[in-house]
Order: structure tokens, then sequence, then C-alpha cells
């Protein structure tokens, strides 16, 4: 059924521009999104930047490396064959219990015994806390008011002197009527001689003042011997928490290669004297290892002090894994202020911290890491220097803490052969991935800048290259009708631009220039052509009259009728070509004569007229004179009907039956002319409003095809459109022209 | 003394055929191919009437560059263009220069005859008796069949021989509709089509409106013919 119903490509309104066919477009991206993701592109560069500062980072890190690899080893070979300055007995034993992180401090002046509590805590420096926290002598009531302790030593070259501040709520000392030594609060220190020998001592107190001290067997209940000891001296002054203790032992009297600890004991009820808690100075009470002893070597100290390497820790260790001399420390000496003051927070800053912070984020300012680096780390040492001191080569390796990355190198010492300890070299490498972050910062920058700038350039470029191509496309749309009627010959957009879309412009400036020159021949054509055809037509009718006119007895010869008749025929041929060809041109003109038409009306005058002159068929008007107003040129719209009407009459069946009828709808009006007779031939049903296009079989009928492409012309200009289809059954031809209504405002 | 018509034609068969028809019914007949030797024929004698074509071989205006010279050598003398030109522009500047008539071809001779006929009567009318008592008036419009003026509340209407015998035809019976039919044989041309007529009516009217811009008294009845309607007052 398809084939059977024709619609022409009329233009009502609102209706779709019918063009040329175009071929399917495959989907893609505008010029302007094309452009924008190929500066993404550039997004490769600071990736690629990124990539390239890593590397060099692995560079400078294996630099430093080996610049800290040659430090170590020439810090180890000065002091090689020097073992005098590892000889056992000198040095200092530096340290009982936990490990601590700074070195004791060594003073020049000795401290009095009974100097006040407050000159000691000056002079012993920072101090360690001891808590009871998950240790198991305090028990699971543990109270820090209960029992705490705050410990810290100090040296000169002949004492140690270790201070203590005790918080405890309740003090109690010893009753001297009691003949147990465990009831009261007191200190015990644990000595462990090189030899490993044990030597345990008590430290009591009767009241505030000097602690009476005595060597005690393992049980700490019992004396070894029942003489207070000389040679270690201590006090006690009770204080508003507790009480402070001083301590004075001379380093003579540990030997060296001692370890030490102490352990504060806590009885807080005066009559039941039970031992409440008991908090050690030694790292892990159930592994009951004594702390080291670091025994620091003043002359080795001296060596070393002006080896002072930026950031960096320096520690000269002997091969019973002791810590000689120490210089430096792998935190930066000034802490920069990375933490901006939070006054003046406009929102811009705010919004500049926030980029910061990003990105910091991103790139992990290695400044920052420094909070990573743990300030003890002995245990790796060791571990490192385990091998060095045992296998005797030189070791190094990089340290990850968080973001905080160590280079550790470590160097054995030689002397005679024998390996009398090790060079450790600890540096940051973070200050040197500073230096990287810098660069990285200060080239995302500059990156970030060229960045937006091209994007912004090429997002210029090619809104301006859209906007000149679309302008091009619709002066190209422009200079064509939907039917392909040029409207002008020139693209004046961009005509004069030197690239290639001004070429592509005058191109088609060209183009519609040759397309406009052929257009103009073929609409002169019909005009020529009848101009042409009208001298010799004129030539041959007027022969014809003379020859009748000379010859009288002529008139009625059959010969002669016929070639009158093909004369007649051929005029009619060029009158319609010629109609056609000037109807354009007329409807444009005419456009403005447009006036407001009851087409009922005007039908129905035409019908009558029609009636009139075809005896020979019927011709019915089919409706009720209900108005149907139209914007119209009254004649044009005879014409078009003159057109229909001729039209349904030489495809009708002789004496068949054309009905027109008029059904008015919202907004517009349908003008239907119904016939009987054959249905559309299936082969020009699609071109059947186009010019030239006939379905006439008669031979002796003049049919151009130009009936029903004049009336389409009409309905056009008048915004209408037209189609025909087959009646049910094909019982004939019904051709409906739809005109737009007058909208009542 | 002989009626002497020339014709300006550059193609010898119409030119012959013409001549022949013409001669046959008692007419001097002068033919000429081209400008220049009409141009000489003219400045010698003139004739009583001239047929001319448009274009004359290469010469695309060279019937309206004759009927100029014509004209400045004569007012009342009758021209007829006879051409294959059905322009506005041509039919306008045919008016400009006051010719009579304007007949597109292919033309029956038997029409062109009487056409010659009847504009050589009325250049008689115009050079013996001026302005005598043949007008008829309708309304507000002075009709003189003899002279062939048509004029609309006084002021003449420049009409061809074809728009005056379809006024006249019209307002021979005002209020009747004159049907397509008629009026094609009015105009004398053979068989005419509508398109033709209603070119006709348009270019009247046209004429009417640029002397009145209230003028609406022809009527289209659409599908049938024209009235000429009468004054209300």
């Amino acid at each position: 059924m398809s084939a059977d119903s024709a619609r022409a490509s009329g233009r009502p309104a609102g209706a779709k521009k019918s063009g040329p066919t175009v071929p399917a477009i495959r989907p893609g991206l505008k010029i302007r999104t094309k452009l924008l993701l190929l500066v993404s592109f550039l997004l490769v560069i600071p990736w690629m930047g990124y990539e390239s500062v890593r590397e060099m980072e692995k560079f400078l890190l294996e630099g430093q490396e080996q610049a800290l690899e040659l430090t170590t080893q020439g810090i180890s070979s000065i002091l090689g064959n020097r073992s005098e300055l590892f000889d056992s007995e000198i040095g200092v034993p530096e340290l009982a219990g936990a490990t601590l992180p700074n070195l004791i401090k060594e003073i020049d002046e000795p401290l009095a015994i009974d100097a006040p509590a407050e000159s000691w805590a000056e002079a012993v420096g920072d101090m360690v806390s001891f808590t009871g926290f998950g240790l198991y002598e305090c028990g699971p009531d543990y109270r820090p008011d209960s029992l705490a302790v705050r410990h810290a030593m100090t040296i000169d070259s002949t004492m140690i002197f270790a201070y203590f501040e005790i918080d405890d709520d309740i003090l109690v000392f010893r009753n001297p009527d009691l003949l147990s030594l465990d009831t009261n609060d007191q200190i015990r220190l644990t000595i462990q001689k090189k030899s490993g020998e044990i030597l345990r001592y008590l430290l009591t107190p009767e009241g505030p003042g000097r602690l009476s001290v005595y060597l005690m067997k393992s049980n700490w209940r019992e004396v070894v011997d029942g003489e207070a000891l000389r040679d270690i001296a201590g006090t006690i002054d009770p204080d508003d928490y507790g009480y402070a203790v001083k301590l004075r032992i001379p380093i003579a009297f540990l030997g060296s290669g001692s370890k030490l600890k102490f352990e504060i004991v806590d009885v807080d009820d005066n009559q039941t004297r039970e031992i409440r808690q008991i908090i050690s100075t030694e790292p892990d009470p159930f592994l009951h290892k004594f702390g080291s002893v670091r025994l620091v070597t003043p002359a080795l100290a001296k060596l070393i002090q002006p080896l002072y390497v930026s950031e960096a820790n320096i520690m000269v260790w002997d091969q019973f894994f002791r810590v000689r001399a120490q210089v430096g420390s792998v935190f930066p000496s000034i802490r920069e202020g990375f933490g901006r003051s939070p006054d003046e927070q406009s929102f811009l800053s705010s919004l500049e911290d926030r980029f910061l912070a990003f990105f910091e984020w991103i790139l992990r300012n290695p400044a920052r890491g420094m909070a990573d680096m743990p300030t003890d780390s002995s245990r790796e040492d060791r571990r490192l220097l385990n091998k060095v001191i045992g296998e005797g080569v030189s070791l190094s390796e990089r340290r990850r803490y968080g973001d905080a990355k160590l280079i550790v190198t470590a160097s054995p010492i030689w002397a005679a052969g024998q390996i009398q300890g090790a060079v450790l070299v600890k540096q940051s490498a973070n200050k040197l991935l500073t230096l990287q972050y810098e660069t990285l910062q200060r080239f995302t920058i500059l990156f970030l800048g060229v960045f937006v700038f091209l994007a912004f350039a090429i997002l210029v470029f090619s809104t301006r290259l859209t906007y000149r191509v679309g302008k091009l496309q619709r002066e190209t749309e422009q200079a064509a009708t939907a039917e392909g009627r040029l409207l002008k010959d020139r693209i004046r957009a961009g005509a004069r631009s030197s690239d290639e879309l001004g070429s592509l412009t005058r191109s088609i400036s060209a183009l519609l220039q040759n397309l406009g020159q052929y257009t103009r021949y073929l609409e002169k054509l019909p005009d020529t052509l009848a101009h042409e055809l009208h001298n010799p037509l004129n030539v041959v009718n007027s022969s014809l009259e003379n020859l009748q006119y000379n010859h009288q007895e002529l008139a009625d010869d059959k010969h002669l009728q016929r070639a009158r008749n093909g004369v007649g025929r051929l005029r009619s041929i060029i009158t319609s070509l010629t109609e056609a060809a000037s109807l354009k041109e007329a409807l444009t003109q005419e456009q403005e004569q447009a006036e407001p038409i009851n087409l009922p009306d005007l039908v129905r005058s035409c019908v009558e007229g029609y009636q009139a002159a075809n005896p020979g068929h019927r011709i019915i008007a089919n409706f009720k004179d209900s108005p149907a107003q139209i914007m119209g040129v009254p004649d044009r719209l005879a014409q078009m009907l003159d057109k229909l009407v001729d039209n349904a009459i030489q495809f009708g069946t002789p004496n068949g039956l054309i009905v027109v009828n008029i059904q008015p709808s919202d907004e517009s009006v349908d003008l239907v002319i119904v016939n009987d007779g054959p249905p559309l031939p299936p082969d020009i049903a699609d071109r059947l409003f186009d010019p030239m296009v006939s379905s006439a079989r008669d031979a002796r009928k003049t049919h151009l095809g130009l009936g029903l492409y004049i009336v389409r012309l009409v309905a056009e200009s008048h915004r209408g459109a037209v189609s025909a289809q087959n009646r049910d059954g094909n019982r004939g031809v019904e051709v409906t022209v739809a005109l737009p209504l007058i909208v009542n405002r | 003394m002989t009626t002497i018509i020339a014709v300006v034609e550059d193609d010898p068969d119409q030119r012959e055929n013409y001549s022949d028809v013409l001669t046959a019914h008692g007419y001097e007949v002068r033919t000429y191919p081209d400008r220049p030797t009409a141009e000489a024929a003219f400045n010698l004698e003139l004739p009583d009437l001239a047929m001319l074509d448009i274009m004359l071989g290469e010469d695309m205006n060279g019937g309206f560059d004759l009927c100029m010279q014509l004209r400045n050598m004569s007012s009342t003398l009758p021209i007829i263009f006879l051409t294959a030109r059905d322009s506005d522009a041509d039919r306008i500047s045919s008016q400009r220069m006051t010719a009579w008539d304007y007949i597109t071809k292919p033309v029956s001779l038997e029409f062109l005859v009487a056409r010659v006929h009847a504009l050589l009567k009325i250049s008689d009318q115009l050079q013996t008796a001026p302005a005598e008592s043949a007008t008829i008036s309708v309304g507000s419009l002075e009709l003189n069949e003899n002279s062939m003026l048509v004029h609309w509340k006084g002021q003449p209407v420049n009409l061809t021989l074809t728009e005056f015998w379809i006024i006249e035809s019209l307002t021979r019976n005002p209020g009747h509709v004159k049907t397509y039919d008629g009026l094609s044989d009015v105009t004398r041309q053979g068989l005419v089509e509508r398109n033709t007529i209603n070119g006709y009516i348009r270019r009247i009217r046209n004429k009417f409106r640029t002397l009145d811009d209230s003028f609406d008294r022809i009527q289209t009845v659409h599908g049938t013919g024209y009235k000429w309607e009468q004054d209300s007052t």
C-alpha cells in the first residue's frame, strides 16, 4: 500500500525542511570538543615531568647514598687502628634502664648531693616519664597519681648523677623498729657488671634527707652485709606531689660495661605496709633484660664532632654494640613553619590554602614526611650493625617510615685486622626530596599556567572556527530553498579570509555562481524555448491559414484540420511551459496581494463554472458553507483549483464523478478533490507533484505534467501542502491540499 | 488611394505570410527584414500602419527603436507589436511607446486582419472627425468605440486594442458575468487560455489602479469569468 500513496514535499507551517537526501551521518564529536580533547593530551606532560623528577630523585638518592657511604668509610678509616679509643676501660657508662633517645648530658661541675632538687632538675635536662600503664607490677587498678616516675641522668668525669621525680599520694618511710626492709617506699638499684655479676642495692629512706644504701640478696628482703654503703649517696626530698630523689654513683664503682636499672617501689598503707606497685626503668619487665649502658668516649666524640654532616646522625659503635660517640641529628635544626597563621583568612587565601593542601596531598611534601621519622631506630640499627661488625663489610640501606626517608650507611672500623666497631651514619633524604618537591611545584605551576593558556587559546580558536563554519553552513543552507532553488550566488561570511575556510567559502561561492548561472539558464530555458518555438509555429500557423484562404475548397480537408490541431497542441504545450516558468516569480511578487478569503465561497463559485464548462463530467461541491477563512491570492487559488479539476477530469473515467470537498480542522483546512478512475501509477507516485511528471498515455492529449506542479507551487506559496493517495479499493484518486486557516487571536 | 502597411519581420516565411494575407485583403504591404532598411524607408514615406516584431535578428530591441522613431514622426500612426515575447516588461515598454496593440505569436491571420482593419478605422476616425458622440458612459467610465479612448472619472486610460475590447465587452452588460470563453472570443486571438485572460484583466486593473487606488469595478467570478460591477450610486 505504501507505493499507492504519495505525499509531496510541501512546506506547511512547522513542517520539516526536506532537502536532498543526506547520507547517514556518523555520530561523532564537534570540532571544538575534538580540539579540547587534543589539548587534554597535554596532561601527559606533567605526568612525564613527574616521572622524570622521580627518576631524578632515584638518581639523586643514589648520589646521596654514595656520598654518605664515602663519608662513613672516611670516618671509619679515620677511626681505624686507634684501638685506644675503643678501650673498654675508657668511656663512661651512660644510661641504665630503658633506651634513651638522647645521649646523656655531660656536665663540667659535679652536682652537690645536698643541692636543691630544682638545680638537679635543671642540670639533668629533659626527663623520661615512666608510668605503670600496662606493666605487670602495677596491676589493673593502677592510677598515675598514685605512682609516676620521671627520671634523667647526667655525668661528669667521675660521677653519674641520677635524678627522679616521683608522684606518690602517700609517702611511707621506713619504720626503724621493723626488721623487714620491703615495707616502705624505696628505690632498688640493680647493677650488672660486665662480667655478668649482678649486684642489688636498696636505697631506703627513714625520713627526708639521706637514703640508706644496702647491698641486698636477690629476694630484696635480706641484706648481704648489714653495713650501709657509702659509695652510693642519695637523698629524698618530699614535695607536694610525692618526692624527689637525687643519686650519685661513682663511675669507677660501676666499672666499664656495666648495665643498671632502677625500680621505684611504692607502699601506701602505713599499717599493712604491703608493696602496692613497682615501676621499673627497664624497657620490658618480662624479658628481665637490663637496659644498655652507652659508653661515651669523650675523645671519640671530640674526634667526630667536626665531621658534622647536615641533617645527619653519626654514631660510633664498638664491637659490643655500644654507642661510643654520637653527633648530629636527622632532624633539621629549625623546623620550617608550614602552618600559616589562622588570622586574616580571606576567602581567597583559604582557597589558596586548600589548593596548596591538595597540591601537597598529590605531591606529598617531603617536609611533612619528617613527622613520620621515628626518634628511635636502634633495633634496625642493630640489625645492620650485626652484619657490619659480624662480616666486616660496608653496608647501606634506605628506610622508609611513612613519608620519611632515611639513608643509613655503616662501615666497620678496623684495627690491626680486628673489627673494633662501626660507624653508622643516618641521613634524612627528605631534604633532597624537599628540593625535588619545590622543583615539581614550580614546574606544575608553570605547566598549569601554560595548560590554562593553551586551553583558553584553543577554546577561543575553536569557538571562532565553529562560529565561522556554522556561519558558512547557515549561509550555504540559506543560499538555496528546500526545492533547490538558488536564493543567492555568493557567500559573504569570511570570503576574504586567507585560510582554508576562506578558500572553502570562495569555492562554495564559485560553485553557487556557476550553479546560479546554470539555474538561470535552466529557468530561462522554457522561455527561450517557447520564444524560439513561437516563430516557427507562427510560420506553420500562418502558412496553414494562407493555404486555407487561398484554397477555400480545402476548408474541410482532414489533413489540414489535423495540421491545425497539431499546431493547437504545440501552442498549448508552449503556453503551459511559459505559465509554469513564470509562475514562481509571479507568486513571489504577489505575496503581498494576499487577502482574507472564505475558501468555500471561492470553491463553490469555481465549481459552478466547471460544471458549466464541462458538461461531460459531474463535478460536485460536497461541503457545507461553514466559513473557512484563509489568506491567499484568489486568482492563484482559482488557478490551482482549475489545475486540480483539470487533472481529475483528465485522469478520471469519462462521465465520472468528481467531488470537491472542504474539511476544516483546527489550524488548517483540507481541500480534497476526488475522482473516479484508475489508481496512481506506483512508479511516479512519489514524484507526482514534481514538474514534467505525468502518467498521461493518450498521445492525442497534451500533458506535460505541469498541472500538479503548479498546484504545488500555489499551495506552497500559501504555506500549504499537497498530497495524493488512492481511494479505498483503488476506485480513484484523492488529491488533498492543506491550507493554513487564519488564526483568530 | 491604397492603404500602406509596413511589416518589419526578420523571419522571411512569416513576413511573406503576413504580406500574402494582407495583400489578399487589398492592402499594399511593404516588408522589411531589419531596422536599417525599415528606418530608411520610413524616412522617405510613412505607412498608414506599422506591424513590428521586437527582435530583429541580432537587434534585440529593434522593434522598440523603430516604434520610437515612428512615434516621433507621427503621433497618430497605429503601431502593432507582433512578437514572440510575452513578458510584462515588454508589454509595458510597448505601452510607454504608445503602441496601439501588442499581439503575441502565434497569431491567427484572420484575427490579424480584423485587428488591422479595426485599427485603421480608429486611425481614420481620429484624423478626420475628432471625438464625436460615439461615447458610451457606464458610471464613471467613458468609452469611445471610434477613437478607442477610455476615460475613468475624466482621466484617460491608456489601453491596448485587446484591453479596450475586453473593457467594452464587460461594460456592454454591466453586472452580468462575461465567461472566459466569451472573453477569449473578444480578444480575437484564437484559442486563449484562462491564464492569458487573467493576465489581461490583471494588467487592465493595474492601469486603472494607477489612476484610482480604489478601483474595483472588474469583479472576478471564480471558475467562470469576470463582470463589470455597476456604480452603486
